[in-house]
């Protein structure tokens, strides 16, 4: 993680809105970006650090909801809180099936508000763990031969070493070579260990 | 049968006599002459005996019989025929001649006397001592007694007082009519009952000689002597009096009795006849005094034309009476109804007033969900900047970032109380209130009003940009309504199409300013353009159809235009037109 303060970004295209809440964030030691509209923060935001996202739900132009959308077909690692000064019942269910930390209606508790954010935010730094770690194992897996990714699939369903040479028709000790090998470049330090990161 | 024939015989023979009777039938009957007998009927036969003797003796086996009587009774006798002949006053006389057709056959004449045209006149007096009263104008307002209205001598008295000027009939002049004989007139002036009288000229004269008055009693007004015989006169002169034939006398006893009279020698008293004179003066006389036969020129004649006519005056009374009661009937209906159509006009008037505002009510409850929507932003952003500030203060931040928080919240607690006061204004009943407004400042309330409902329907607003802008003569929050409800058409218009898009522009004429709403919908068919503004006209499922024909009217009572056309490229296009100020 590069930055160290977290980061709320605002989408809403009411100026007192944007400018209040980027008041009330940066109070407890946030950062935060603002943007007028949803086309706008799409241009601007490169999805680099963990952030909440807090948008409004309706606005004119692209709204909320497709936004929501739009994030998760690209896989935005970003909490999404929403806000909205209308009662949409239908649409807070929209939002939160599609993965929204929280729907608040203004006026909002600011504490709760606060609390949503921390949330958002503490998910976009697991989600964002989570896929670090993902790729990580990924890339690991990738130095592995073909044949070692083979032994890998074995040792990890749990065949000992005879078993594993007489499957793959290679010798015992060749066996113990790939073995040793993709523990090393899996950075394995046990077979249980292995097994979890598969 | 001879015997019963020989009655009827003698009875045809009676009847044929008396059939050619008129010719000679007098031959043994009365010929009755009226006499006028002005100092009693006994007395009467003095003045005429002559005369009668003479005609008696003359016509013999004729009897020529006096019937005397006053003016009434001579009247009765000659209406119903009973007379054959009348003896009488000239005044008298010129009344039968215009009522039963009298007419003279011969005049008095006194041999010695005055001239027969000019015999006789009356006499006005009063008591020798009375030296207030020395002419006949002195009898204003004195009482003046007499024998009757219609005596001959108090009509004499009469011209002379009216030709001075004097009614005797009317106040301060009093009448006292005694009735005959004259001599009691005599008498009431001697007892002082009367200030003057009027008789017969001579009378005093003759009631001298009888000794019924002293000399010098008496006081004659404005005499004259009559030459022989010498009484004193108050009057003109008159003809003497006529011998007259009633119309159903014969001729051709008139004849025999005229020459009778005419060759009559003159009696021990000087009387005999001659023929007859020219009474024009009598004429005269009734004329200037508007009687008998002049009687419709009379003073009293207005009241006999209102008599006569009565029935067709009546008629007109009442009909004259009905059209006035008609007019007022008529005016007390116009005024009523004059009444009952202010009346109206005025709850008709007021009755627009609660539509408009129903109207409003109307549209801002469609507003409400934006309306809190709308306050709900600076609610919520007065809570953000304040929380902000207590986080701030507890970790000791910088003043002037505290600061601009509070400004914020200051700036966004007005921001709302604005919303909330337009809303109020605009929900407030007003009548229009015109003043010159700036297009510029209505077109942004506008907006801001409805941009949360636009953002709700997601529907893109879009503000044309415009040329400055004129005054226009307005009512700013009529002109907002009319505004809001062509936005609020143009935003349902464009639902569940495939592009959004509402455009307000304005532009600028040579004394007019156009508000024009756009949008991208479907237009509008035939049908609807012609009855857009028509109330109760709806394309909405759920729409009362005031909006437009409540704007149309309010635009008209602005003394501009609102009309509806499809535009060129799609959709429908409102537009606004209005004077400048």
């Amino acid at each position: 993680m590069p930055d160290s303060a977290p980061l709320v970004l605002v989408v809403d295209d009411d100026p007192a809105m944007r400018d209040s809440i980027a008041f009330l964030v940066t109070s407890v030691g946030y950062d935060c970006r603002s943007f007028t509209s949803a086309e706008e923060f799409l241009r601007n935001w490169q999805d680099d650090r963990p952030a909440c996202l807090l948008v409004d739900i309706r606005m004119s132009g692209m709204s909320g909801l497709d936004l929501q959308n739009r994030l998760a077909e690209a896989k935005s690692s970003l909490g999404v809180v929403f806000v909205t000064g209308h009662g949409d019942v239908p649409m807070a269910v929209r939002a939160m099936r599609g993965g929204a930390i929280d729907f608040l209606q203004k006026p909002f508790n600011d504490q709760l508000l606060l609390d949503r954010i921390r949330e958002a935010i503490d998910v976009s730094i697991a989600t964002r763990k989570v896929a670090a770690e993902r790729s990580s194992i990924e890339a690991r897996l990738a130095r592995l031969t073909g044949r070692e990714r083979e032994v890998l699939d074995l040792v990890v369903a749990g065949k000992a070493n005879k078993q594993i040479a007489a499957e793959l028709d290679i010798s015992i000790k060749t066996v113990e070579v790939h073995r040793h090998n993709v523990m090393e470049k899996m950075e394995a330090a046990s077979v249980a260990e292995l097994a979890r990161l598969i | 049968m001879a015997r019963p024939m020989f009655p009827l015989l003698l009875v045809l023979a009676a009847m044929l006599l008396l059939a050619v009777a008129p010719a000679g039938a007098f031959a043994s009957e009365d010929i009755r002459v009226g006499v006028l007998a002005y100092r009693g009927a006994e007395r009467v036969g003095d003045s005429w005996t002559s005369s009668f003797e003479h005609l008696n003796k003359t016509l013999a086996p004729l009897h020529f019989q006096m019937v005397p009587g006053d003016l009434s009774f001579l009247d009765e006798e000659v209406a119903a025929g009973r007379l054959d002949f009348i003896i009488t006053n000239p005044g008298h006389y010129i009344e039968l001649e215009t009522r039963f057709g009298a007419s003279r056959i011969a005049t008095v004449e006194t041999i010695g006397g005055p001239p027969p045209a000019a015999a006789m006149g009356a006499t006005l007096f009063v008591r020798a001592e009375r030296s207030d009263i020395r002419d006949i104008k002195n009898l204003r307002g004195k009482t003046l007694a007499a024998a009757s209205q219609d005596s001959f001598s108090f009509r004499q008295a009469w011209r002379e007082m009216a030709e001075l000027g004097i009614d005797p009939f009317s106040a301060p002049t009093h009448l006292s009519f005694l009735g005959f004989p004259a001599d009691t007139v005599v008498e009431a002036v001697r007892k002082g009952e009367a200030d003057a009288g009027v008789v017969r000229g001579c009378l005093i004269e003759a009631m001298a000689a009888e000794g019924n008055v002293q000399a010098g009693e008496f006081r004659v007004l404005g005499a004259q002597t009559l030459p022989s015989p010498g009484c004193q006169i108050s009057t003109r002169l008159y003809p003497d009096w006529p011998f007259a034939k009633l119309t159903h006398t014969p001729e051709a006893l008139a004849k025999r009795v005229a020459q009778a009279l005419l060759s009559m020698s003159a009696g021990a008293d000087g009387q005999s006849w001659t023929v007859p004179v020219d009474y024009q003066s009598v004429h005269d006389l009734y004329r200037v005094l508007k009687l008998g036969p002049y009687q419709s020129l009379g003073h009293h004649s207005l009241w006999t034309l209102f008599w006569e006519y009565r029935h067709w005056l009546t008629a007109l009374g009442l009909a004259f009476l009905w059209w006035v009661l008609h007019v007022l009937r008529v005016q007390v209906l116009v005024r009523r109804r004059t009444e009952e159509l202010r009346a109206a006009n005025e709850a008709a008037r007021l009755h627009r007033e609660e539509l408009e505002h129903a109207g409003r009510l109307s549209l801002v409850g469609e507003m409400a969900s934006g309306l809190a929507h709308e306050i709900n932003q600076p609610l919520a952003a007065i809570a953000n900047y304040a929380t902000g500030c207590l986080h701030r203060l507890e970790a000791q931040g910088e003043a002037d970032q505290i600061a601009h928080g509070l400004r914020q919240i200051a700036a966004q607690a007005q921001r709302g109380g604005d919303i909330v006061r337009r809303m109020r204004d605009f929900v407030r009943k007003r009548p229009a209130a015109l003043r010159p407004v700036q297009m510029e400042q209505i077109i942004e309330d506008s907006l801001v009003l409805f941009a949360p409902i636009a953002r709700r329907k997601q529907v893109t607003l879009r503000l044309v940009p415009y040329p400055p802008l004129p005054l226009v003569q307005a009512d700013p929050v009529q002109l907002e309504e009319v505004l809001l409800n062509l936005l609020q058409n143009a935003v349902d218009a464009v639902e569940g199409q495939p592009r959004r898009e509402v455009a307000l522009s304005a532009s600028l004429g040579p004394d007019s300013v156009t508000l024009s709403v756009s949008d991208s919908g479907p237009g509008l068919d035939a049908d609807s353009i012609q009855r857009l503004f028509e109330p109760f006209f709806t394309t909405k499922v759920e729409g009362l159809g005031l909006g437009l024909s409540l704007c149309h009217s309010i635009v008209e009572t602005h003394g501009g235009r609102l009309w509806a056309e499809n535009a060129p490229n799609g959709g429908a296009a409102f537009h606004v037109l209005l004077p400048i100020a």
